[in-house]
This record gives structure tokens, sequence and C-alpha cells, in this order.
């Protein structure tokens, strides 16, 4: 089908003179690739779904634009899991099994008050667990109430960031130290998007916002 | 019927039925001992013919001592509505299932005794509905505490 398979990669891949520069070249296209297609699951339990899943995805928005819009029903076939909303103690078990289920690499963002510290519901509360990081590792927080879709573009940028900088090729399962991607005061929606842009054209991804 | 004709009609049927403030529905407050009797006459009298329960659900009030339980109904016949709340004793809240009049009664009653333990008389399968089976308390209720929940520092 066009695709020749000679004897060239296995043979760059032994330590040999030159190897490590090309080792290195591929982790960083790896992650290059794994950043621009961040596959979600469609995992919503309250009000940020509606900022983030729906309100991010649709035309306004335009999740496409980052390569992460094919959110998928199935967890086997997901890449990034966003805990939008609360996670109560019942159903904890279910997002660790969801999250279990997921193939590595595999991210999570927490988005939102609930998913952050348990929110509004932290005191008094019989059953509302206080931050989605008891029960799985997070990678990326975007605090809001709920976020709106461009503080949660500002989180996926800082997700990104993180994979492209990561090691995650060498060492699945290992994470970095989580981010706090909280959106600075008094940016607007046109300085995150020339920021997309640039970031875009930068590293050569072809779908420009217009 | 509209409101103000349900209301006398109501009136008429029962002397120790008391109305409530004025809503977008009639409501009513109903003797704990009559409830069986009265939503039974709401159910199948021709006139009233309440074949709905919409809602049913329970109120603590703590500083009174006494547990209210609300119940919306509605009569997909009539197109009229009407909420009924009966007072209930705190310490021993036991009352009569509804489950003969409403099927759905069942359901919305098992969540009442999760969440306010509410003692139903006749209820075919009367256990826990959201929580887990071996849970200890009634949360919903002004006074419930457990190791988990956090004090709120102010």
């Amino acid at each position: 089908m066009g695709i020749t398979m000679n004897q060239l990669l296995p043979k760059s891949l032994e330590a040999i003179p030159g190897g490590p520069a090309l080792l290195t070249s591929l982790d960083s296209l790896i992650n290059w690739a794994r950043s621009n297609s961040l596959w979600p699951l469609t995992f919503g339990t309250s009000c940020c779904a509606i900022e983030v899943m729906m309100a991010a995805g649709a035309s306004h928005h335009d999740l496409a634009r980052f390569g992460a819009e094919v959110a998928r029903p199935s967890p086997r076939q997901a890449d990034l899991l966003v805990v939008a909303g609360t996670i109560v103690k019942r159903m904890a078990p279910r997002l660790k099994v969801l999250y279990e289920q997921m193939a590595e690499p595999k991210y999570v963002i927490a988005t939102g008050a609930c998913a952050i510290s348990g929110g509004p519901f932290i005191y008094e509360s019989y059953a509302t667990v206080r931050g989605v990081h008891e029960v799985i590792p997070v990678d990326v927080y975007v605090p809001g109430c709920p976020p709106r879709p461009e503080a949660f573009f500002y989180g996926l940028l800082a997700l990104q960031r993180l994979i492209r900088e990561g090691e995650t090729i060498r060492k699945p399962g290992e994470r970095k130290k989580p981010v706090l991607a909280a959106l600075p005061p008094g940016i607007t929606l046109e300085q995150i998007r020339s920021e997309l842009i640039a970031n875009l054209e930068n590293k050569a991804v072809v779908n420009r916002y217009e | 019927m509209n409101n103000s004709d349900l209301e006398s009609y109501l009136l008429s049927l029962d002397k120790d039925l008391v109305l409530r403030e004025k809503s977008d529905r009639v409501s009513i407050t109903v003797p704990s001992e009559k409830l069986l009797q009265v939503m039974t006459q709401l159910r199948h009298d021709r006139a009233l013919t309440f074949d709905m329960l919409s809602a049913h659900t329970a109120i603590d009030w703590s500083n009174e001592n006494k547990l209210e339980l609300i119940y919306q109904l509605y009569s997909s016949e009539h197109h009229h509505r009407i909420m009924v709340g009966v007072y209930l004793n705190r310490e021993a809240p036991v009352t009569f299932s509804l489950c003969s009049l409403w099927q759905i009664a069942e359901w919305q009653e098992r969540e009442v005794f999760d969440m306010f333990g509410v003692r139903y008389q006749n209820h075919p399968d009367l256990r826990r509905i959201l929580l887990e089976d071996e849970w200890q308390g009634h949360p919903l209720l002004k006074d419930y505490k457990d190791d988990f929940m956090l004090e709120r520092p102010w």
C-alpha cells in the first residue's frame, strides 16, 4: 500500500552513534501527534458538561480546532478524561473503572469547582467526593463554576503543552505534577484565539482558525 | 375544574381539610390519620380523578419537631393539580403507603424512606433506593451527622 518497511527504523533504534538524537526526535514527533489528537471521553455529571462538552464542542467555539472533537462514548477509544461535574460517593467507583478501562497514554482534566475540591458541596455533604484526585490522578485543573469554554481551551492548551514536553512514551503511567490552568484575569477570547492561531501555525497544524 | 371550584368542592367533601396559602394550584393540609381516606377520594372521585402522583417528598421542620410529607397530584382527565401536605411526628414518622392508589408511589416512598426515614405501612418492598443498603441514618434530616461530613468552619 505504498508503505515500504525497510530495515531503517529498527536499526536506528539501536544505541549507536546518532541514535539518541533520533530517539529524541521520535519522542517529540509522537508527543506532537498525541497532543493534537486528544479524544475525550463523553463523561459529564453536571453543569460543567454543558460548558465543556456542549458549548465547547458546538460551532461557535469549535473544539475541533485542537483535534479534540471526537468525543468517544467508549473509554476504550478515548485518551482524555474530562471530569465535568460533581462526583459523588456512588459515582467514584464507576469513574475509577472508566479510567482504568482507558488505554495508555491517558490524561485527565478536572474542570470546575466540584471536580477540583467538591466546590459548593464541600461542607456538610454526606455524598460529594472532595476533589477527583481522591479517585484518579489528575493532569490539569481548570477552575471555574463552571469554566467558560475559553477557560477550558486554556486548560486544554496547558495539557497539550504538557504532553509535548512530557515523557509519557518512556514511562507510561507516570505523571508530571498536576497543573493549575487558571485563565489570567482580563484575558479575552480574542487573545486566546490569536494565541491558538500562532500555536497551531508554529506546530504546523493545517486546520487554521478563521 | 378551576382552582376556586376545586377548593369549594374539596371543603364540601371533608370539613377536616385545611386550605393553605394561595398558589398556582390548590394546596391542602390533611390530618395524618385521614390520609388514606382523603387520597382514595382524590384518586377515585369522578369529579377529581387525580390519576398521577407527579412528586412525593418530605420537609424536615426540625425546630417545630415536625416532618411534613408533600404529595403533588395531577389529573390527566381534568387537567387540574393539587398539593397535599401531611404533618407527622418527627421522632417516629409512620404513615400509610399509597402504592395501592398510584403504583409509582412505591419508588417515591422508598426515596423518602431513604432520605428521611419515614416508615410506610403496607409498602411491598420498603428498602433504600439511592444509598447503599448498609448506610446508617437518613441524610436529609437536619440533625444528620457522619464521619465523612466536614463541619462548616464558620
